[in-house]
């Protein structure tokens, strides 16, 4: 019993330890930054088979590229049909969360046929989403 | 002698502007500046607005982050292009946007016609060779 305490105890300090460290390395946001998808807008019918153009609408911060850590900066990443990635770890890098690391401020993307949903958040130097996250609302459009 | 003296001055010459060339930071290949929004001929009421600066195939770095194929915005308010050779000013008429910004906040605009032009520079405000500007636009501020 005593060493089941002692395990639980310890198993707390670690994971209190760990989010601590987590959070740490979180970077602030700046207060009142606004995102947003500038264009399409929410609703948007648009072409299938052609690419059309994203626009990332980022007001109160600024964009820097992927590894320069500039307080109130981040780079943009757009979710394409997914929900937020968890707050505390690097976004993902796939089909459905594009990094733009380079300092990119809009896009040319391409999706077949349907309904899509587009949103966008703000990662850190090291992808890491600020604290608090910095993300638009989610729009959806219809691809016909 | 008189053709060595000459061939020495253009020496000197071609050496000066070869390093003078050099200072200029190379602009990202197909890079796009332009306004998204305001339209040219807009009526802004009241003279407050966000402009909208938009960039293609190239990003945005603040300023002191030099990194290829980037630059940050600047925002000429009723003026033309200064000289490409040397740092853009910084006054009421020629606004840097070093802190990676994509959008400004204009507020004092006075009633009557405004002209608007954006121009990437790199991180140390010097326009690009060759530089790296939008179309001019003009608003207009209607009396209060």
């Amino acid at each position: 019993m005593k060493t089941m305490t002692r395990n639980t105890t310890a198993c707390l300090a670690t994971a209190l330890l760990f989010s601590g460290i987590a959070a740490a390395d979180r970077t602030p946001a700046p207060e009142n930054a606004y995102l947003y998808v500038g264009w399409p807008n929410d609703g948007e019918v648009v072409p299938a088979n052609q690419p059309f153009r994203v626009w990332f609408g980022l007001r109160n911060m600024g964009v820097a590229p992927k590894g320069a850590n500039v307080p109130n900066t981040g780079h943009h990443h757009l979710l394409i049909d997914t929900d937020l990635p968890p707050l505390d770890q690097e976004i993902p890098s796939d089909r459905n969360h594009i990094h733009f690391g380079a300092g990119q401020t809009e896009t040319t993307i391409e999706l077949p046929p349907g309904t899509h949903t587009l949103q966008l958040i703000m990662g850190d130097y090291n992808h890491v989403p600020h604290d608090p996250p910095v993300y638009s609302r989610k729009k959806t459009i219809y691809v016909r | 002698m008189l053709i060595r003296k000459i061939v020495v001055a253009v020496l000197l010459a071609a050496s000066y502007t070869m390093a003078f060339a050099a200072e200029r930071t190379p602009a990202p290949k197909d890079a796009v500046v332009y306004i998204v929004w305001p339209s040219d001929g807009a009526v802004i009421r009241g003279g407050k607005l966000w402009v909208r600066m938009g960039l293609r195939n190239a990003g945005v770095a603040p300023k002191g982050v030099c990194m290829p194929n980037t630059g940050h915005h600047h925002l000429l308010i009723d003026t033309v292009l200064p000289p490409f050779d040397e740092e853009i000013p910084s006054d009421r008429q020629h606004l840097h946007f070093g802190g990676g910004q994509t959008e400004a906040r204009l507020e004092d605009l006075a009633p009557g016609k405004h002209t608007l032009q954006l121009l990437l520079a790199d991180c140390n405000h010097v326009p690009h060779d060759p530089p790296l500007y939008s179309k001019m636009i003009t608003i207009t501020v209607p009396p209060y």
